[in-house]
Parts: C-alpha cells; sequence; structure tokens
C-alpha cells in the first residue's frame, strides 16, 4: 500500500457534498472498531469529526454527497486528483439522492417558492451523482451505508483484495434470514427484488416494504417490477414514489419515473 | 375407502389413535430424548417451521390460501394442527442453512481447518409427502455421487422425521403431477393423519415406535382408519388430473429455442425467490469474511440462485447474459437435467415456486406452453379420404397438361371419385402409375369437375406424370393430411407468404382468401421466386392483381435487365408492413431456409406464433403414418400435417437434421 507521512497507514479523507452527514456518520458509529480502524488507517481530513484540516494527496478519500452547487464541480475533480482511491458512500454520492428529485422538477419555482432571497442561493438545476463527474473506484450504496459493507471495504484494502460485496436482489437476504415475503403474505409495496442487497433487509426485518435506499441492482428487471405494482392495484403516484424515494435518479428506476410521469402527465 | 394401493398396505400396518388434546404429548414425547423440535408455527402472517416448545406453537385452527404470487393465512372453521399446506419454509433451511461457515484460515500458521459438523439432534414436525420426497432429493445431491456434504450428512442423520399426511391442498400444490404424493410413502419415522378429533399414528422405525409406545393411544376403531385414509384421498381429489409430464426431459430439450423463453424473462425479475423457496435448489456462492488485522479468515457458504446476474461469469465474460438463459437454466435443470444429473426430476411439486413469485410465474404455465405434450394434431377431416390404403387407387383421367416453368408443370385431372373435389386447399393426394411409386402432390386448385395437380419433374414418377398426354389415366389416393384453417384469419390480416414452387400448395388458400375477401381485414400475397422465369401461375397472378381483392407483392432473387419489378429475398417484402403484426395470420411455404427466415420475419415484426401457419414437406411413401418416412420428432408431416401451426413444431421447425 502507497501511503505518505511518517507512519506506514494509508493516508484517508472523508469529504462531503450536498448530504446529511448520516453516512459519515455510520463511519463515526462503528465504535468497536474505531480503534482498530485508526491504528490501520491514518484519517487525516474527516471535517464530520475533527477541525484538523490536512491537504492531499490521499490514499483514500471516501464522498459523501451530490453535487448540487456550481462549486460542487471543481471541488470534486479537485479531490479526484488529489486521491488514489475515490469511494463514494451512500444514496446522494452513487445516485443522487432524495435532493435528485429536483431533476423532474421546476428548479427555480421550487428555489423562488422557498427561500426569501432565490437570488442569493447558488444551486445547480440537478442533482447528480459523483460519477457524473469523475471516475469512481468503488460504491458504498444505501441511505445511510451499511457498517458491515464499510468495513468489509476496509478490510479488503488491508488484505489487499476486492471488497466481497455481492449485487443481489435484497429478497435473497429475506430468504436467507428466513423473512417472509411482505410482498406475497403481506400485500405490501417493497422494492425487494429490484434493489442491490447489502443493508441485509434491514427494513423487512422491521416489517416495512424495502425503500430501495441501495439502489438498483445489476439487471434489475424495473419495467417488470413497476408493471406488477400498478397491476396489483397500486396508484401511478405511489408507484412513482417508490421507484423516486433515495435512488430514482439511477438507471433503470429513473427510466420507470420517467414513462410514469409521461402517463401522468 | 381404500383406493390407493401404498394406503392399505399402510392401513395393513399397525396404528393408534391419538387424540387432539394429547399432540403436546408427542411434543414431550420428543423433546424428552434430547432432541429439539422443529414444526409449524404462525409467524410473520405464514407458517413457518421453526423451533417449538409446546403443541401451543402449532397452527391449530388456521389454513393457508394461496395463489400464484399470494399467500394469506385465515381462521379455519375447525382446529387441525395440520390443516394447511406447504409455507414459505421448506426443510432445507434445516439440512442445509442458509449460511454456513464452511473453512477458516490462519495466515501464521498457513493453516485451513474445516469446521466438524456440529449437528445437535432435532426432530422435523409436519414433514408432507413432498417434503420427504425433497428430502429424498438432497440425499441423491449431497450423498448419492463421488463426493459427498459431510454436514448435511450430519443434518440429515441428526433428523427424527414426524410426517403428516395431507387433508387439503393448495390451488398451486401439484405434487399427484410429480407422482411425490399426495400420500407419504416411507422415509417417516413417524406419520400423523389427522381426523375428528385426533390423529391416526403409524410408526415407521425402532425409534418411531419408542416414541409412540410413550403416548397416550389406543387402537383406532375402523371409522377412524377409514377417515384418515379418505382424507388423504380428497386431496388427489382437491388437485384434480395431473398435469401431462411424461417425457418432460426430453420435451424440454427440443424447446431450448422457443421464443416463450424471452417472454417469460421480461416477466421474471430474477428476485431468486423460487430457488431460495424450492426445497431442492441448491446452489450456493462462498463469500471469505477476513479479520481487520488479517490474521485469520472464515470461508462462508451462502444459498445463491443461478438467477444471480454474476453467477455463471468468468473473467471473460458471462456464459448466461440473457435473463432467458438464466431462466431458461434453472427450469430445464428442474424438469430436465436433473434426470440426467441424479435420476430423478428436481421439482417435488410444492408449488412454493409459483406462490412466492412476486410477479405470480406459474412453472406450470410455462411448461405446458413451452413444452406441450406431443399429442396427436387435432385436426378435423376435411372429407373422408377415398383409397386411402397405400395398395389401392382412385382412377382419374388427365383433362390438360400447362407447362409452368423449365421444369414445373401443372396436370388437370377429371373424372374423379366427387371427395377430391370436397377436399381443402393445403391437402395433398398421393399419385402414383402402374410401375411408378406413388408421390405426394399437393392439390394446387380446385375446379368445377377437376383439381390441378402442379408437378416439378425431378423424379421417375414425377419425370413420368408430366410427360403423360390429355386422356392418360392416373392413379390416386386421398385428399390427405391437414388443411389450412382459413376460418382463423377471419376479421385479420391474411398474409400468404410463398417461395418458389411453394406458390403450390398455397394456390388453393389464396383462391379461396380471394373469393371471401370481405372476410378479413386485409389480404395479401408476398411471392419470391429465384428469377422470373421460376415463377408459377403467372396468369392467376396477374388475375388476382386486377382483382384488387388482394395485394400481390413479387420478388425475385436474381434478374436479366427485362426485369422492371423487385428484387431481393421474400423477407425484405416485411417491411412493406404497416399493418398491427399481432392481427395477422400468416400462411407460410417454401423451401426450408426460406420459411424459417419468413417465420423469424413475421415474428420479429410481432405476429404471434400460434397465428403463422407452415406446410412441412417431407419424404413419404404411404401418405397415412404408416411407413415411418415422414416423421419429424414427435409428429408424422403426412397425417399431423403437412399444414402445421407454428407452436405445434416448435423447436423442430428449425432444427437441422431432424
Amino acid at each position: 500500500m502507497a501511503t505518505s507521512g511518517r507512519t506506514a497507514r494509508p493516508r484517508v479523507a472523508v469529504a462531503k457534498f450536498a448530504s446529511c452527514d448520516g453516512c459519515q456518520l455510520t463511519i463515526l458509529d462503528l465504535e468497536d472498531q474505531l480503534l482498530e480502524i485508526v491504528s490501520r488507517f491514518d484519517i487525516v481530513e474527516f471535517p464530520e469529526a475533527t477541525s484538523r484540516r490536512s491537504p492531499g494527496p490521499y490514499d483514500i478519500v471516501f464522498v459523501e454527497g451530490s453535487i448540487s452547487a456550481p462549486e460542487h464541480i471543481d471541488q470534486i475533480k479537485e479531490l479526484r486528483k488529489q486521491a488514489r482511491v475515490l469511494v463514494t458512500i451512500g444514496a446522494c454520492a452513487t445516485a443522487g439522492g432524495i435532493q435528485a428529485l429536483r431533476n423532474w422538477a421546476d428548479h427555480d419555482a421550487y428555489r423562488a417558492a422557498i427561500y426569501a432571497h432565490p437570488e442569493w442561493i447558488e444551486s445547480l438545476a440537478t442533482a447528480t451523482p459523483v460519477s457524473e463527474h469523475v471516475k469512481v473506484d468503488a460504491e458504498l450504496r444505501g441511505c445511510p451505508i451499511d457498517p458491515g459493507q464499510l468495513l468489509e471495504l476496509l478490510t479488503a484494502v488491508l488484505v489487499g483484495r476486492r471488497p466481497q460485496i455481492r449485487d443481489e436482489a435484497v429478497c435473497r437476504e429475506c430468504k436467507r434470514k428466513g423473512i417472509v415475503c411482505l410482498v406475497v403474505a403481506g400485500g405490501q409495496a417493497c422494492m425487494g427484488p429490484v434493489t442491490t442487497s447489502g443493508c441485509n433487509a434491514l427494513c423487512p426485518t422491521y416489517d416495512r416494504g424495502c425503500f430501495g435506499c441501495f439502489g438498483p441492482r445489476a439487471g434489475a428487471n424495473a419495467k417488470s417490477w413497476s408493471a406488477e405494482l400498478l397491476k396489483s392495484g397500486r396508484p401511478p403516484e405511489e408507484v412513482w414514489g417508490l421507484f423516486a424515494g433515495f435512488t430514482g435518479y439511477a438507471e433503470p428506476f429513473r427510466s420507470v419515473i420517467t414513462e410514469l410521469g409521461k402517463s401522468k402527465g | 375407502m381404500i383406493t390407493s394401493p401404498a394406503l392399505s398396505q399402510a392401513a395393513a400396518a399397525r396404528q393408534w389413535f391419538l387424540a387432539r388434546e394429547d399432540l403436546g404429548a408427542l411434543v414431550e414425547a420428543i423433546r424428552g430424548t434430547g432432541r429439539r423440535v422443529i414444526g409449524p408455527t404462525v409467524r410473520e402472517g405464514a407458517i413457518v417451521y421453526d423451533e417449538i416448545q409446546t403443541a401451543a406453537d402449532l397452527p391449530a385452527g388456521w389454513r393457508d390460501v394461496q395463489s400464484a404470487g399470494s399467500y394469506r393465512l385465515e381462521r379455519a372453521s375447525d382446529e387441525r394442527a395440520f390443516g394447511y399446506t406447504v409455507g414459505p419454509t421448506s426443510w432445507k433451511r434445516f439440512t442445509f442453512p442458509p449460511n454456513l461457515p464452511i473453512a477458516k484460515a490462519h495466515k501464521a500458521t498457513f493453516g485451513f481447518e474445516q469446521p466438524a459438523p456440529s449437528v445437535p439432534p432435532v426432530a422435523f414436525l409436519g414433514v408432507r409427502a413432498c417434503e420427504i420426497a425433497a428430502l429424498a432429493i438432497q440425499d441423491r445431491v449431497f450423498l448419492g455421487g463421488q463426493f459427498t456434504d459431510d454436514d448435511f450428512r450430519a443434518r440429515r442423520s441428526a433428523a427424527f422425521i414426524v410426517a403428516v399426511q395431507c387433508t387439503t391442498s393448495s390451488s398451486t400444490c401439484f405434487c399427484t403431477s410429480m407422482a411425490t404424493g399426495p400420500e407419504v410413502r416411507g422415509g417417516y419415522d413417524i406419520l400423523l393423519t389427522e381426523i375428528d378429533g385426533g390423529f391416526v399414528v403409524q410408526a415407521g422405525s425402532p425409534g418411531g415406535a419408542a416414541i409412540v409406545a410413550k403416548l397416550p393411544t389406543r387402537r383406532p376403531s375402523h371409522a377412524e382408519a377409514g377417515a384418515a385414509v379418505d382424507n388423504v384421498e380428497s386431496v388427489r381429489t382437491q388437485m384434480g388430473e395431473p398435469l401431462p409430464m411424461a417425457g418432460i426431459g426430453d420435451r424440454l430439450k427440443l424447446q431450448l429455442d422457443n421464443l416463450r423463453w424471452a417472454q417469460v424473462a421480461e416477466r421474471c425479475v430474477e428476485c431468486g425467490n423460487c430457488t431460495m423457496s424450492c426445497p431442492t435448489c441448491f446452489c450456493t456462492s462462498v463469500i471469505e469474511q477476513s479479520d481487520m488485522d488479517g490474521k485469520s479468515s472464515t470461508t462462508e457458504r451462502q444459498w445463491d440462485s443461478c438467477f444471480d446476474v454474476a453467477f455463471a461469469k468468468v473473467a471473460g465474460g458471462d456464459f448466461r447474459a440473457r435473463p432467458r438463459d438464466r431462466y431458461r437454466q434453472w427450469l430445464t435443470h428442474k424438469f430436465s437435467t436433473w434426470w440426467d444429473q441424479f435420476g430423478s426430476s428436481g421439482c417435488v411439486g410444492c408449488g412454493r415456486c409459483i406462490t412466492w413469485c412476486p410477479v405470480r410465474i406459474d412453472v406450470r404455465e410455462e411448461l405446458a406452453a413451452i413444452a406441450p405434450p406431443i399429442a396427436p394434431v387435432e385436426h378435423p377431416m376435411a372429407v373422408e379420404p377415398v383409397a386411402a390404403s397405400p395398395g389401392t387407387y382412385s382412377i382419374a383421367r388427365l383433362a390438360s397438361v400447362r407447362p409452368e416453368t423449365e421444369d414445373t408443370t401443372t396436370l388437370s385431372l377429371t373424372d374423379l371419385d366427387p371427395a377430391f373435389l370436397e377436399g381443402r386447399p393445403g391437402q395433398f393426394v398421393m399419385i402414383a402409375l402402374p410401375a411408378f411409386p406413388a408421390v405426394p402432390i399437393s392439390i394446387s386448385r380446385f375446379r368445377a369437375n377437376a383439381i390441378d395437380l402442379t408437378i416439378r419433374a425431378v423424379g421417375q414418377t414425377s419425370t413420368a406424370l408430366v410427360n403423360l398426354h390429355p386422356g392418360a389415366k392416373v392413379g390416386l389416393r386421398g385428399p390427405l393430411g391437414t388443411f389450412w384453417p382459413i376460418q382463423e384469419a377471419y376479421g385479420r390480416h391474411a398474409v400468404v407468404v410463398a417461395g418458389g414452387v411453394g406458390l403450390s400448395p398455397l394456390h388453393g388458400l389464396v383462391d379461396a382468401l380471394v373469393a371471401n375477401h370481405d372476410r378479413f381485414e386485409s389480404v395479401s400475397l408476398f411471392y419470391g421466386s429465384r428469377t422470373p422465369e421460376d415463377q408459377l401461375f403467372r396468369d392467376d397472378l396477374a388475375a388476382w392483381t386486377a382483382s384488387k381483392a388482394i395485394d400481390v407483392v413479387v420478388t425475385v432473387d436474381r434478374a436479366g435487365p427485362e426485369w422492371k419489378g423487385r428484387v431481393g429475398v421474400v423477407t425484405n417484402l416485411f417491411d412493406m408492413i404497416s399493418w398491427d403484426c399481432t392481427k395477422v395470420t400468416a400462411f407460410v411455404v417454401g423451401p426450408e431456409r426460406m420459411m424459417q427466415a419468413s417465420v423469424q420475419g413475421l415474428i420479429s415484426k410481432g405476429v404471434p406464433t400460434d397465428r403463422i401457419h407452415v406446410s412441412m414437406e417431407r419424404h413419404m411413401e404411404c401418405g397415412i403414418g404408416l411407413c415411418g418416412h415422414c416423421q419429424m420428432a414427435g409428429r408424422f408431416v403426412c397425417e399431423d400435417g403437412p399444414v402445421f401451426r407454428l407452436n405445434d413444431l416448435g423447436d423442430m421447425f428449425n432444427r437441422e437434421g431432424i
């Protein structure tokens, strides 16, 4: 592992754009492992945790948040230059997040309706994932990210292998855990069949259909699943909301939302 | 009433009666031997298998209502403990756990170790007939080969089986089709059959007998023993006719290119719920879990699914890249290739894959659509053929001889048996001359007192026929075979696609379409031949065009400078089709390659496969299904054809060497 500075530990930075900081808190929430983590990684930049600042270059940069303001574009490009490995964390950084809902709305009208001085607010008309602006080396999905996946990524860096992060339907995690299907037995709306795993079926474990916060899995048949939700009697607005919620700007959810929007008029 | 031989044997075995209120004694007796009891219990709106402490944990008074994509629990009108069918859990959860550490590795010593299976004794309470069959399949998969699964062996031998007869079925159940139920035929330590007031109990092993001996039982009355048998038999009746599963393995292997795979894959969301809830699916993947210090790691085996997008991936690419490939893999493994590997079906008919499919795909419907049983094609006889037997002939007289092309001639036959005049477009006759064996020839035209046969002089009989002079006699048998189902095109766009001499068996059809053109949304003929000189029926083509009852479009593969028409293959003409192709009924004849290309072209335009009719050519000696020459997989072309609905041929239509 290429390192710099006085120790042999990888230099790690944590940065944020438009986001709620929940993913950064997930790092801090790894209380049992924190001492071990800081003994193996030199966390030199982490505004959520410390006011100590340190310029790049960094071995690993974790990026939270979507690109939502004009200055973000230059900032993420500069971060990319400073990062040997850039990892996006969370639904905002990987898919645009909840704020990407504005990508289907009239940005100026909302800004004018909410802010007393909209001319003081500098924001982009769209909120976009980091990968639309710079090359991303790895993603941790979710709103917020899963602490287990974060640990696995850190461990994989130390061991020198690829992180073992599977891309399969949330349904698989439900079935392994023995959770009774909320759709089939409960008639609930659930994004499990089209959403990638990693949360260990967190919401279904608490009798709540999957929100899709980990975003579409590879090969997700969003077209069939949205058609099935409509066929089972759910109004188009509800289906729109299910797909749009956290990761709606990521394909193929985006196409479903666009189609439903058209039929809504 | 005892109707099943297996059950009569069971009835002869020693039976006891256990009152419902004493069911707890069974649970206690088993737990008393140091076993955990896993059994049915209500959780999360379903009856799942989990550890139970007492009989009170059982789902007494609950019933399940299942259909494709739906499972609901309801209060039953009785207090039966086992009045449900099968739920989301299968016993593989306990014989083949979803997550299992299979190896540990230590960096310092470079040591790998396999954890020894540690399986406390357990009892499975409420195992159904289909589930016993599933356990037997797992035995073959995990223990039947050269290499075996130690963990499975330990779990399987640690399990004491208390089987329960089904006394009801769900709409998703099809054990009778897979010959695994409804009655339990063995593989248990204790067998319970629920009747009013309690259970008829049988022991299937010394261990089972030892437990039964501890229970407060008595001998069942004759009525109780009879009720036990009747309750199980009523399930067979409930399930109705078994599905036609004979030869399903071979039938599927003949359908690997069926277009239905792509259609079902459009619905399938590849969640893998079918494979996860299946009691026999056994695919797994491993993940490595390392300690952060890198000193040790654990290899964990997890249930996986062949529907996983990465399941068949290697560094260079993906062997099953499309959803249709993955759906086909699953279905053909369950019902076809499983036989080759393990000597049985991989399906026990429990129906879990149907109930737990969130997009309601019913495997029974897919099997019926993809690999229907090879049954005789049902078709009404146009007219009773005359001189059907190969040694008899009806004599007709040659009225006229008309050359069509350099090698093709139309013979008009008259003084016929009236049956020939009542034949239908698409049918054929066997025609012979003394010393010249019979050959099959399509009837190209029906006239008032004559039929036309259009013959290409390519063999001894056909050459002799075209060299006859008017007045000559010929021997006929027929009319034979299936005919064009013209009525199926009523109200639709009738599209006739002909290649070369393939126009001959279509001529009579075109005549009928033209005569009844107002019954169709539109009528078209696309006709391709090699050269302008190879066109048949040039006068008729002109007359049809002039009638305005049909759009006639012709093309040739190659032409001299005098040709002013289209040049190119007939499938190019499909670009002219502007109608809704789901409303097209197509009739296609020509050389086999041309038919295959035409059918592909029509399908890609959206013409349904059950709306495409083709006429096949094969060597025929007898014309009535006795000589064997014209066999095409499960069909005789002479008898089941020559006109086929494309669906009835399946993959055979595109196969080489059939």
